[in-house]
């Protein structure tokens, strides 16, 4: 591929990505602080180790979503140098699908539906899966088990992002907040973004501990470009 | 004609096919009296639309040209643009655009904003043009008009606010109430032309407070009076208001929008105020020149009627009087009698006739203001011309033409049809900067390329109607380019030196691949190995060689050729001598810059129920497209896809059978790509074969 420099470089390595496969893994935070942003980092770091990515955004229109894409991928080209910036912006294009629903066409057969259109009609078979505004306040543990289960079936990674509001307190007893308190088992990642004075802050509550590398913490999303970096 | 510019608006109207564009357009007329009757764009009369001039219009419904129409609406002059509504023709729409200083975008109200309308938005965007929305066909099952506005927001990006809000809907439509004044509004009287404005009824006055709350606090950031009045809780002038919604509409910031049915007569005339009200005049746009005379500097047009003329031909029909050419006028008069000059040709015309057109009607003017709109008679230009008097040299800045990507063969079937096809030809090259014409020399086959099928089918029915002109019409074909891939070294000596005067010449450099550009030639000739005299004959030759790609015989596009090294002979070397070294050099180095076919990519979108979805990515996967992404509105889908245009040629059957006719599809050109190595071999295969046997 010769795209391996910019996936060393990028600081998300140490959630060891590659390496949780068939899992799933969970963005929390209040509404506006990057849930999308990191989403989208995560999904371009799958797409530059050869992964085919999915991008389910519910709520949000596709312009929209493929403009996070566009800008994300800027900001990469103009931090690392490129050899042919076109091919690498195609490879992208090639590599990912967007999906965007309005919150009422959304459920869980119909995200079975799609994904099996795509994979028995041989139109894009992907690896990973990211869902972008997932409602989580009506689910129950087995609904959330239900999904898990048909996602490890198609042996796809899965992430999702959630958000938690200041009103509700409840936390899990390893510190994740509502709605996905209940539900924390479920996850093998888990990622807060917790805003700090000058930057956002993520809080690695959970993730793969075997096989996780270096030092997961001192990660912050720099608000200039809403990139992930360490916090020198 | 009025003086006032600020008594001037020049408006287009865009919107989707069929969302009711046309008669809309003739409504307007009906009111402003420049016509005494309806007639429907399908009507059972035979007459069709007034806006619908040309035959093949009003037979498929649909509106081909942009016909130029002035009204006067109260104290204003209004010169309205119709433009088509069809993506292939979609160099009309950005040529009407050019000259408009605002808009009225049409929705339907159950359809709501479907492709081409994004398409539209996009390209008013691209010339900063000011719009209101117009939510028409709101009398129809399943009218829509809030769901209308929140696609507007989320599909256009448009802050749309609504400062009406409909009396009933469907077939309960009753009328509007204007949020600015508070007031229900009905049409009464056989063709609605009757206007009553009543108390708000009681069982809306929640709901228009709630609306005008939204629309106070949407409008209230343009203005700062109106502000501080909503924070001290004061009544509110309805004036203060109007100037805001301008304030915003202007800056491109706001766009304000209405509703009705133009068919059931309701909703046009308050259409009409709010052009006045919310849509720009001349002076409210700033358009700017290029000063040929100092090397392209822009200059921004006055709008002053004493200033030296600057005048845009943007657009040519071939009337019963000869060439009708529609200009604008950007500052100076246009007067009858005067000569102007063609500042592209150089070239002096006398203004015979001054015309300001009605649809296919016309009446005569002494002269033509600045801001103004109006036809000229036989005034030999193109389109895109620029006419100044002899004070000032300036052109309206070059318009935004995409290149044709699709083209056809066609042959006259008998001598008569070949006079008149080339009658035909000419007239719509000159008309239609996107259609383009020229013969293969190497099969005699006259080719016409465009747009896309409809763009080049419509020609060809206007050929056989309005001029006669019978032709056979061979297979659509893609509009393929070759390009090269990397750096390549070329030293090439041309030399014939048995009998005769001689011919001699080296030309030596490289060649690499240009981005953007189409060509680019650099000199690096030192200590003059090759004479001064004969370098353009190297550039000359160069660009010869491009015309024609080694792959498959199409153009070569892309290619920076730079040279650095030569020789020649005090006697056999010339002109002809150094053109053909670079042709012959031009040759060596393509064999080596890894050459590849490009294909034109469409951006093609599909719109449809979502239990088809998954055929419908199916059939674009088949067709080598790649799916972009799919947005899912409870039972309704929007497929988006990248597409190769030759793998589009009948989707339309294949979608419609797909979907029972329920899906459809719109495309428009996007950029060009290398073709897959499989395809490549194919068609290269094919080239070789056709040139055995032809």
């Amino acid at each position: 591929m010769g795209y391996e420099p910019l996936v060393k470089k990028n600081p998300l390595r140490v959630l060891n990505l590659a390496g949780n496969d068939k899992k799933m893994g969970l963005i929390m935070a209040r509404a506006g602080l990057g849930k999308t942003a990191l989403l989208v980092q995560i999904a371009l770091d799958s797409i530059l180790r050869g992964k085919r990515v999915v991008h389910i955004s519910i709520g949000e229109n596709l312009e929209k979503t493929k403009l996070w894409y566009d800008d994300m991928l800027e900001i990469i080209l103009q931090e690392c140098s490129v050899a042919k910036p076109h091919e690498l912006i195609d490879m992208v294009q090639q590599h990912r699908m967007i999906m965007s629903f309005k919150e009422s066409a959304f459920n869980r057969a119909r995200l079975e539906e799609r994904l099996n259109d795509l994979i028995l009609q041989d139109i894009f078979k992907p690896d990973c899966v990211v869902i972008d505004g997932f409602d989580f306040t009506n689910m129950d543990h087995e609904d959330l088990e239900d999904i898990n289960n048909l996602m490890e079936s198609l042996r796809l990674q899965t992430w999702f992002s959630a958000t938690s509001h200041r009103e509700d307190e409840r936390v899990s007893p390893s510190g994740v907040p509502a709605p996905c308190h209940e539900l924390d088992d479920l996850f093998e990642t888990v990622v807060l973004l917790k805003s700090e004075q000058e930057h956002v802050q993520l809080e690695i509550i959970r993730h793969n501990s075997d096989a996780c590398s270096g030092d997961v913490h001192h990660l912050i999303l720099d608000p200039a470009t809403m990139m992930v970096k360490k916090d020198d | 004609m009025n003086k006032d510019l600020d008594k001037v608006r020049n408006i287009g109207i865009s919107a989707h096919i069929d969302s009711g564009k046309t008669t809309l357009t003739e409504r307007i007329l009906y009111y402003t009296q420049r016509i005494h009757a309806i007639h429907e764009v399908r009507g059972k009369d035979g007459v069709g639309a007034t806006m619908d001039s040309m035959e093949l219009e009003k037979e498929r419904g649909i509106t081909i040209q942009s016909a130029a129409t002035y009204c006067s609406w109260k104290d204003i002059d209004v010169n309205i643009i119709d433009t088509p509504g069809h993506v292939d023709f979609t160099v009309e729409v950005e040529r009407a655009l050019r000259v408009l200083d605002g808009a009225v975008l049409i929705l339907c109200s159950v359809g709501g904003v479907q492709s081409q309308s994004i398409t539209v938005d996009r390209q008013m965007t691209r010339y900063n043009v000011p719009r209101i929305a117009f939510i028409n066909k709101c009398d129809r099952t399943g009218a829509n008009p809030e769901r209308v506005v929140k696609q507007l927001r989320e599909k256009l990006n448009l802050n749309a606010v609504m400062i009406q809000l409909p009396i009933g809907l469907e077939s309960d439509l009753e009328g509007m109430v204007d949020l600015v004044t508070m007031k229900a509004i009905y049409f009464d009287g056989d063709q609605g032309n009757e206007i009553r404005y009543e108390e708000i009824p009681d069982n809306l006055k929640d709901d228009a407070e709630e609306k005008r709350e939204e629309l106070l606090d949407a409008v209230s950031m343009f203005s700062e009076e109106l502000m501080e009045a909503m924070l001290e809780e004061e009544e509110i002038p309805v004036e203060l208001i109007q100037a805001a919604i301008r304030k915003g509409t202007l800056d491109l910031e706001l766009a304000p929008v209405m509703i009705g049915s133009a068919y059931k007569n309701k909703g046009v005339q308050p259409l009409l105020d709010a052009v006045e009200m919310y849509l720009p005049c001349p002076t409210d746009v700033v358009n700017t020149a290029l000063d040929l005379d100092n090397d392209e500097a822009e200059m921004t047009v006055s709008n002053n009627p004493d200033d030296p003329l600057v005048a845009l031909a943007f657009k040519l029909e071939d009337g019963r009087y000869g060439q009708l050419t529609y200009v604008r006028t950007y500052q100076g008069t246009l007067k009858k009698g005067e000569t102007i000059f063609n500042t592209r040709t150089g070239k002096k015309v006398k203004v015979g006739r001054l015309v300001r057109m009605h649809s296919n009607e016309m009446e005569e003017i002494e002269e033509a203001g600045s801001g103004d709109i109006v036809g000229l008679f036989g005034v030999d230009c193109a389109s895109g011309d620029t006419f100044c008097d002899s004070k000032v040299n300036w052109s309206m800045s070059s318009m935004h033409v995409p290149a044709p990507v699709i083209s056809l063969a066609i042959t006259p079937v008998d001598n008569k049809a070949q006079d008149n096809m080339s009658k035909a030809l000419n007239r719509f090259s000159k008309e239609d900067p996107t259609f383009k014409t020229f013969v293969d020399h190497e099969t005699n086959e006259t080719i016409i390329s465009g747009m896309g099928e409809l763009h080049l089918e419509v020609y060809i029915e206007r050929m056989k109607r309005e001029y006669k002109a019978e032709v056979e019409v061979g297979a659509p074909r893609v509009a393929y380019r070759e390009a090269i891939t990397q750096h390549a070294d070329f030293n090439y000596t041309h030399k014939k030196q048995t009998g005769g005067s001689g011919q001699f010449g080296r030309v030596g450099g490289h060649m690499e691949p240009l981005e953007e550009e189409e060509y680019e030639f650099v000199d690096q000739i030192v200590g003059g190995v090759i004479p001064r005299e004969y370098i353009p004959s190297c550039d000359k030759g160069f660009q010869a060689s491009m015309e024609k790609g080694m792959l498959i015989g199409a153009p070569i596009t892309g290619v920076r050729c730079l040279i650095n090294d030569g020789s020649y002979h005090a006697v056999d070397s010339s002109d002809m001598a150094f053109q053909q070294a670079a042709k012959g050099a031009f040759k060596e180095g393509y064999k080596k810059a890894g050459p590849v076919i490009m294909e034109p990519i469409m951006k093609v979108s599909v719109e449809g129920p979502s239990e088809f979805q998954g055929s419908i990515m199916g059939s674009l996967n088949q067709r080598r497209g790649m799916i972009v992404g799919t947005s899912e509105e409870g039972s309704y889908t929007v497929v988006e896809a990248d597409m190769p245009l030759s793998e589009m040629f009948g989707y339309s059957t294949t979608l419609r059978s797909l979907t029972q006719g329920k899906a459809e599809f719109t495309m428009e050109f996007s950029t060009y790509k290398q073709v897959p190595k499989s395809v490549s071999e194919e068609l290269i295969k094919e080239y070789e074969n056709s040139r055995k046997n032809g």
